[in-house]
């Protein structure tokens, strides 16, 4: 790297604090910059007139904490919010990787979703041994062949994996409301909603699998209060193949080169169409994963119509994946970020009178104080003697400098400027 | 089967369904034109659905605040659709100061608006309105403009001549935005900026003024759309209440192939498509058939992109920002 002479005074710095400040300080800045505006939103509007407005954001943000992570259940319903999250990030981050934008994990989740009610539906009395992989398979194809859709017209004919991705999604809203509203999957006396599934097509909640297990000779825990299900172990294990496939194999190594310099990949034989189409393959089976696994592990195990299109999963996601820059790590962490919003905001209406919305509000800010690079314009406002000497690298995983290596070219490029060379090229 | 087909042609035969088309063909095709001319100039322009938002807010807001301070309601509603246009407007000056200065990825930014203004807009009903909007009363919507003799022609008086005031507005812009674009200087600009900047930008262009004007007009234009959907269609605010529409514009721009008069004509398809499911909701248990014909138009738009009617592309420097002295 030419620019090890410049590191000059931080060459004392243990190379992993550097590190670790490299991939946080960004993620950091746009969090704290967004709760700032979230903060100056509240004193604005100011809702709860028995407090003074500071008092206000104060217990805004606070309830809004302890809504998320204060006990033991508000971190059990976090966890029901983070785990579809996750598998939609890593759907949008694998996307992301090879410069693809993923607009459509939501609906890939219904697509899989509804693959596996259907099956969970007509095989009633199937064991839950079988019932279940079945339905679990039948949703990863499901995600699968929606994102596959996508791939495809992108690699073979062209077309704009944003604009297919939205329309996919409008198009599976409203063939599962079909489907849910009319026989002979709907509930007899609940309207608009499918019938739940059979017992043995769920999955065990935490609590449960917990009691079964070392609660015999433990305290046992409280199942009514503690709804998360086992999905979120999945995630995890998801996290990990996401990693390993990212950063251990062949096929993540060229899906990062497609990503960051498709010039690059094309002169270096790397199959770009079939790279297009395998991960928004396996984009598409996460989320397919995830939204079966959530209407397997949640409570009345029905599909209800018009909830996809309302449900902010896929848009928090694509929130999630950028705020943890697509790194394994940062997608757990960001997904927790955005589950916890979202599962502490009822708290705040609660306490602060604060309407959830704003953490929506918030989730905009930070999408965009990730996206642009406002660090220049800090770097600016300091006095000379204060501003850091290396240029901070932006966007790329801290882990993959592949542009630089593979044609030589050391400028910093982030996915963005590759993504704008490959439309030029198809 | 033989009812639904009845239904089908009953309702294609009745006047209210062609007047039901063409009102939400309008109500698509203002989006719809905001984003050809966005497109057009180079700026990928995902946000149709927030500003429209955005507007539809605005306009009801502000509606309804000018008229409790005792103004007349014409007045009102006149303050409420310059509202809506500059709600749209600011929303798209987001857009255009973040994807043409800061030139972050445009789709990223179109993301975040769409996120922003649900947030921002649902966030502000409840902390001004907790209850929520009421209906809006006849007088503070738009109101459909008296065309005499015209509006009693049988079955085209209806369709054509009974329709909202926006509607006629829409129509007019239309053929204005398709005359700007392909038939003056200022729109041989805004196509050379969106095809190949760099040329343009030697030429004498201002290539990120010109990208700006598209862009905030988009907005003004979506933002149009949200006060004729609030005030117009629906006569109501409520959360999130464009419920897609801002994406079916999109469709429609995309299935246009980035021309005003085809998006006119997706618009209309689209807008038959929601008239149709309109009519079906009335048949009883194959209401849910309904839900099969609002995929319609993400299905043809992903038809017209596979490339079975005529291929669309989008123009060449769509979704790039503009660096000057590249290549």
């Amino acid at each position: 790297m030419a620019q090890t002479g410049e590191r000059g005074a931080q060459a004392r710095m243990p190379a992993w604090v550097r590190n670790l400040g490299d991939s946080l300080g960004r993620p950091v800045l746009a969090v704290v910059l967004a709760i700032i505006a979230g903060a100056v939103v509240i004193l604005i509007t100011w809702p709860n007139k028995t407090l003074d407005p500071f008092s206000n954001v104060l217990s805004a943000y606070g309830s809004l904490f302890s809504g998320s992570f204060g006990t033991p259940v508000s971190i059990s319903n976090t966890l029901v919010r983070v785990s579809p999250l996750i598998f939609a990030t890593l759907s949008v981050a694998i996307a992301f990787r090879a410069g693809l934008f993923n607009i459509g994990a939501a609906g890939q989740m219904t697509a899989g979703a509804m693959a596996a009610d259907i099956i969970g539906l007509t095989y009633i009395h199937w064991p839950g041994w079988l019932l279940v992989p079945v339905m679990v398979i039948a949703s990863i194809l499901a995600g699968a062949l929606w994102g596959g859709i996508v791939g495809f017209l992108k690699a073979w004919r062209g077309a704009h994996e944003v604009v297919t991705t939205i329309m996919l999604n409008w198009i599976a809203f409203w063939a599962t409301d079909y489907i849910i509203d009319g026989p002979p999957f709907t509930a007899p006396l609940g309207v608009n909603q499918t019938n739940p599934l059979p017992t043995q097509a769920t999955i065990p909640s935490v609590a449960t699998l917990w009691n079964n297990t070392l609660g015999s000779f433990l305290p046992k825990l409280d199942t009514f209060s503690y709804t998360a299900d086992v999905s979120i172990f999945i995630a995890i294990i998801c996290i990990v193949i996401y990693w390993f496939i990212t950063s251990r194999t062949t096929f993540g190594y060229e899906v990062r080169v497609i990503g960051q310099n498709p010039k690059a990949a094309k002169y270096a034989g790397i199959p770009i169409k079939r790279n297009i189409l395998l991960v928004m393959v396996i984009a598409g089976a996460f989320s397919g994963l995830g939204g079966a696994l959530h209407l397997m592990g949640q409570f009345s195990y029905q599909m209800t119509a018009t909830a996809a299109a309302a449900d902010p999963t896929g848009f928090d996601a694509i929130a999630a994946a950028l705020l943890g820059r697509t790194t394994p790590v940062g997608i757990l962490l960001s997904s927790l970020l955005f589950g916890g919003l979202r599962s502490g905001s009822t708290n705040m209406q609660a306490l602060a009178h604060v309407d959830p919305n704003l953490v929506l509000i918030l989730e905009g800010l930070i999408i965009y104080f990730m996206a642009a690079d406002f660090i220049p314009i800090f770097r600016r406002l300091l006095p000379p003697w204060l501003r850091p000497r290396r240029k901070p690298s932006l966007l790329v995983p801290p882990d993959a400098p592949i542009a630089s290596t593979v044609n030589g070219d050391n400028s910093e490029q982030g996915h963005y400027s590759a993504i704008g060379e490959r439309r030029k090229e198809i | 089967m033989n009812v639904f087909f009845q239904v089908v042609f009953h309702a294609l035969i009745s006047s209210n369904t062609w007047q039901t088309t063409l009102e939400f063909a309008a109500l698509l095709l203002l989006p719809a034109l905001g984003g050809v001319i966005s497109e057009r100039s180079g700026v990928v322009n995902i946000a149709m659905e927030g500003m429209m938002l955005a507007g539809a807010f605005a306009s009801v807001m502000v509606t309804l605040g000018v008229n409790h301070f005792g103004l007349p309601s014409a007045v009102s509603v006149i303050c409420g659709l310059l509202a809506a246009i500059i709600a749209g407007g600011l929303m798209a000056l987001l857009h255009a100061y973040f994807s043409i200065q800061f030139k972050i990825d445009q789709i990223v930014s179109g993301v975040a608006i769409n996120i922003i203004a649900l947030g921002l807009t649902s966030y502000l009903l409840f902390e001004i309105v907790p209850v929520g909007v009421p209906s809006l009363p006849d007088r503070l919507r738009l109101p459909v403009p008296p065309l005499g003799p015209l509006a009693n022609i049988p079955f085209l008086g209806p369709v054509f001549f009974q329709q909202n005031v926006i509607f006629y507005v829409a129509v007019a812009l239309l053929f204005i935005v398709q005359f700007v674009l392909f038939r003056t200087n200022i729109g041989l600009r805004i196509r050379a900026v969106g095809e190949h900047p760099q040329a343009a930008d030697t030429a004498g262009v201002n290539v990120r003024l010109l990208r700006y004007l598209c862009v905030v007009s988009s907005g003004l234009l979506s933002g149009l759309g949200g006060a004729y959907l609030a005030l117009g269609v629906a006569g109501v605010f409520n959360p999130n209440m464009t419920n897609g529409r801002g994406f079916i514009a999109l469709a429609a721009v995309v299935f246009g192939k980035y021309i005003p008069l085809g998006a006119a004509g997706a618009c209309l398809i689209f807008g038959l498509g929601i008239a149709l499911s309109y009519a079906l909701q009335g048949l009883g248990s194959s209401a849910n058939i309904s839900n099969l014909l609002n995929t319609l138009p993400y299905i043809f738009t992903l038809v017209a992109l596979v490339g079975l009617v005529g291929r669309t592309t989008p123009p060449a420097a769509d979704g790039i920002p503009y660096e000057p002295g590249s290549e």
